[in-house]
């Protein structure tokens, strides 16, 4: 029983709960107050972590309880190092996104902070949970919250549409998973992970259970063809929003493919299913990368440029699968996705935060309209420039050291998936360094840049920690692989044995 | 067995109530009969016998869905006030009515005999026919009532023609009788016609397509607070009097009917959520979604355990739940604006969020979203029926992934427009409010800890 990690599930939910139950102003303190508790306790527990226990062995910060005596499920939480990872992730960027929009004027704010957090709890249980049915519930439970959100606070004249897209395509998506481990669970003993690893499927029933489950995390990721509901709904979801989605929300389904869908499904990894996958991957890196060179939407090009990283985490993590399947252990492919998927999740959002400080400047989404920010805004520039340069991947920024594993991985699975999916470090630079370019440097509207601001204190504050980090994880990677790397052993091993 | 005198007993009072103050006492004296109903059922030393004469039997399930619906009919009269508030008079007999209804619902939990089953179908539908009719000025009730009765009276029909062919060569109307003479001779062509006919007739009263088609029309028009009753207390006595049936008297011969079943699963799931998909009114949307539940209900007949009865008992009970919560919302709107378009919810969470609140959470319970009772009833009926009709859970989940749209776009209707469509100032009453939370806490709870549901139903060995 931990009381650490009690508290972490019980921090958001209670914080949640008081703010849409209290009224008045200052609801955006007392969510970034909860916010701030809820990360301290992510550092206490990160403090005295041994990232070496995994699922098989005792566990860290773990909590058991039995559940309901009609279902072989239980209230099972725990840490082992890829989840610490991935809290680390959520529990510092709630705050940051929290305070992101302190300047902005929100309609019903008690509720739109309560949805953040409550949102929070649901990410929490996903990271933490032990227990299929559990890791399930926690996963819709983040659904509602954001599509509340992208909802209530989007883009007026689209929201009806995009949201019910979303939704119902996520929600599809979610009941095959559900339908899957419904599946799994009546060969497996419980619906405990490790019960869930050795349910001794057969190969067909694996293959079925391997797309049921990948259709769910293919639709959250999202992989190539079910990516069609991200670009509208990063663009017109509120920013805050958007910064869920993409910082943390799509870690859910990267998190979801080395936690259950490996080891539960490794007969069908090493049939056909696994190259496909790997195909549908290699072709999503391409055709996002090709696609944002070509949109003028800032939202659109950022949204695309996730989409394709997102790509190259999932080819990576399936390469790994694939070798160690052929009989060569590595745990390259999961590290690199991991450390890549820790790096994009601060990225990602630092990216959809500059969209926002542009729109507010621009009043426009449009980068042909935009230009010569540079000028007038010269601490922006920088910042911005340092959170582009870590979305393409430059030596001693964040982005680097994740893809470089991950072509590395690909490369060693086969070369000339490793040659295109190489190709769209190119293409990054290429569709990154034009919309910097036109934003910044060429010629404005004089106008609007007569009357445009350099960044205000709390979009400083926000840009320069997301800098900060993007150089301190380029500078000093090794941290993060050593955490994730003995859960990461334990997941492929499990695939073998 | 004293359960089924009591509220008899309340419905022929609150009858005579009718006599002062417009029938407006006639829920209360419900209300207080149905209290005492439920407070006798957990005391098993007032049944007086558990048995009657082979007709009627009082056992651990019997109870398990007496309560269930005594407390679903208990909420639909704590609505009563509001709904009905419209009504000058007779007041008293729509109460009496529906008690009535609910001793036929009781006599349906308990038989044991297919006369009692022919009995309590009866007393079950007769009070319908004359409450689908209640708004005796609207058209569209009387409609409701008429093509109910007719409808109804044709599946009478049929059930009787089952029954007997059934007496015919087994030769008895004993129900486990009938069970040994089926596990004697499974190969009966005439007795297997007479199963075919009971079902048909059964699926209609529960609203199984493709003997759903008058159920839209019904359930839209009539009076809201009756339709709530139809959904609920009607969906659960009909479903467990046709559970008892199958797996009692029929189980011997199940590879002969579980086909038949399992398509009536097939064409409900689709048809329903795809017409529900299309509907312009909330009301007929609702139906059509109270059409495919019927569906994933009827998941209950695959891969049959000795949990089953529980988990019958949860989804019902869930659903039920669930309804009320929805329709509560849609009296208010039904009340105010005169229709039940998805446009007359427009901005509701603004109006009264608690009441647009209850409605969506209600939805997303009866669309299965996780925390909610919907989930873990579904989740618990799904895993049973994956043990043998793996196809089947797989239409039903995508039945679910359709009905998520429609019920969306209730909730988007209700929460996602900044002005309000409501212009009047009036304000929902406590009851009302007090019911809201309840039913909120309740689906939240029970979805959180479905034990719960054990703890206050179940007497579990």
């Amino acid at each position: 029983m931990s009381y650490h990690l009690l508290a972490l599930l019980l921090i958001p939910l209670v914080g949640s709960g008081l703010l849409f139950a209290l009224k008045g102003k200052s609801a955006k303190h007392l969510a970034f107050g909860i916010s701030l508790i809820q990360m301290l306790v992510t550092f206490c527990i990160l403090y005295g972590f041994d990232a070496k226990p995994t699922v098989d062995s005792v566990l860290q910060h773990e909590i058991n309880y039995p559940w309901s005596q009609f279902l072989k499920s239980s209230l099972h939480f725990g840490i082992d190092g890829m989840s610490m990872l991935l809290l680390l992730l959520t529990n510092v960027l709630v705050p940051l996104i929290i305070y992101s929009s302190f300047n902005e004027t929100v309609n019903y704010r008690n509720s739109f902070y309560a949805l953040i957090l409550l949102m929070q709890f649901g990410l929490v249980g996903v990271f933490t949970a032990l227990d299929g049915l559990l890791f399930y519930i926690f996963w819709e439970v983040t659904l509602i919250p954001i599509w509340l959100i992208a909802g209530l606070w989007g883009q007026e004249n689209k929201r009806f549409h995009f949201t019910t897209k979303f939704f119902v395509y996520t929600f599809v998506g979610s009941l095959f998973m559900l339908g899957a481990f419904v599946y799994i669970y009546n060969y497996a003993p419980s619906f405990a992970v490790t019960d869930m690893y050795n349910s001794g499927l057969n190969l067909t029933q694996q293959t079925i259970v391997f797309w049921f489950i990948f259709f769910a995390f293919a639709v959250k990721l999202p992989v190539f063809p079910f990516h069609t509901w991200q670009p509208d709904t990063y663009t017109y979801s509120p920013t805050q929003g958007t910064m869920l989605l993409s910082g943390i929300m799509l870690k859910m389904a990267v998190y979801g493919l080395l936690r259950y869908l490996l080891p539960i499904t490794p007969d069908a990894i090493a049939g056909i299913s696994g190259s496909i996958v790997l195909m549908l991957a290699i072709i999503g890196v391409l055709h996002g990368a090709l696609i944002a060179l070509i949109q003028n939407d800032i939202k659109r090009i950022f949204a695309y440029s996730s989409f394709s990283h997102v790509g190259l985490i999932v080819a990576g993590i399936f390469a790994s699968a694939l070798l160690v399947m052929n009989g060569k252990f590595t745990i390259e492919g999961g590290e690199g996705a991991l450390v890549q998927a820790f790096a994009h999740g601060f990225n990602v959002v630092g990216l959809f935060y500059c969209a926002d400080i542009l729109y507010k400047r621009f009043k426009t989404r449009d980068i042909r309209q935009m230009g010569g920010l540079a000028k007038v805004a010269p601490k922006f520039a920088v910042l911005f420039l340092i959170v582009v340069l870590g979305s393409v991947g430059l030596p001693l920024t964040n982005g680097f050291i994740g893809e470089f594993i991950l072509i590395k991985s690909i490369f060693d699975f086969n070369v000339l998936a490793a040659i295109i999916s190489g190709v769209t470090i190119i293409l990054a630079a290429a569709y990154l360094f034009r919309s910097y370019g036109k934003t910044m440097f060429t010629e404005g509207d004089d106008r609007i840049l007569a009357s445009a601001k350099d960044l205000s204190n709390v979009e400083f504050t926000v840009m320069a920690s997301i800098a900060g980090i993007v150089i301190l994880f380029g500078v000093f990677p090794q941290p993060v692989i050593e955490l994730v790397s003995s859960s990461l052993k334990f997941i492929y091993q499990s695939m073998v044995s | 067995m004293s359960v089924l005198v009591i509220i008899f007993l309340t419905a022929v009072i609150a009858l005579f109530t009718g006599v002062f103050n417009q029938g407006k006492m006639a829920r209360y004296v419900g209300i207080a009969g149905l209290l005492l109903a439920l407070y006798v059922s957990y005391l098993p030393e007032l049944q007086f016998f558990s048995q009657y004469r082979n007709m009627f039997e009082f056992g651990a399930n019997t109870a398990l869905f007496t309560k269930i619906s005594i407390v679903t009919t208990l909420l639909i009269f704590f609505m009563g006030g509001f709904a009905f508030s419209n009504h000058r008079s007779h007041q008293s007999e729509l109460y009496a009515l529906m008690l009535f209804a609910l001793c036929g619902s009781i006599v349906l939990f308990g038989y044991q005999n297919l006369v009692t089953l022919f009995l309590g179908i009866e007393i079950l539908s007769i009070p319908l026919y004359v409450l689908a009719g209640a708004n005796k000025t609207d058209l569209r009730s009387n409609e409701a009532s008429l093509k109910y009765f007719l409808m109804g009276a044709f599946a009478t029909g049929f059930l009787l023609f089952g029954i007997t062919l059934i007496y015919g060569t087994s030769g008895t109307f004993d129900l486990y009788k009938v069970q040994a003479y089926v596990n004697k001779f499974p190969g009966d062509l005439m007795l297997v016609l007479g199963v075919i006919l009971m079902i048909a007739a059964i699926s209609f009263k529960v609203a199984l397509a493709p003997f759903h088609m008058w159920s839209p029309d019904v359930y839209q028009g009539s009076p809201s607070l009756i339709t709530t009753f139809m959904m609920s207390v009607v969906k659960i006595s009909g479903f467990y009097a046709f559970f008892r049936l199958m797996t009692i008297a029929f189980i011997g011969v199940y590879d002969e009917w579980f086909n038949i079943i399992g398509v009536f699963v097939i064409i409900t799931l689709f048809l329903a959520n795809a017409m529900g998909l299309a509907q312009t009114n909330a009301k007929r949307m609702l139906a059509y979604s109270s059409v495919s539940h019927a569906g994933y209900i009827a998941l209950i007949f695959f891969g049959i355990n000795n949990l089953s009865t529980y988990n019958l008992a949860f989804y019902l009970f869930a659903y039920a739940l669930s309804t009320i919560g929805v329709m509560m919302t849609l009296i208010w709107v039904e009340k105010l604006k005169r229709e039940t378009s998805f446009n007359a919810f427009k901005g509701l969470a603004k109006k009264e969020p608690l009441l647009a609140t209850v409605g969506a959470i209600s939805m997303l319970s009866m669309a299965g979203i996780p925390l909610t009772a919907g989930f873990m009833a579904k989740f618990a009926l799904f895993s049973q029926a994956m043990n043998g009709a793996a196809f089947l859970v797989l239409v039903a989940i995508l039945g679910s992934a359709i009905s998520i749209a429609y019920y969306l776009r209730l909730i988007i209707a209700m929460f996602f427009f900044k002005e309000s469509s409501f212009k009047t100032s009036e304000k929902v009453t406590l009851t009302y409010n007090i019911l809201a939370v309840f039913v909120i806490v309740a689906i939240v709870a029970l979805g959180v800890f479905p034990d719960l549901f054990a703890m206050q139903f179940a007497s579990l060995r």
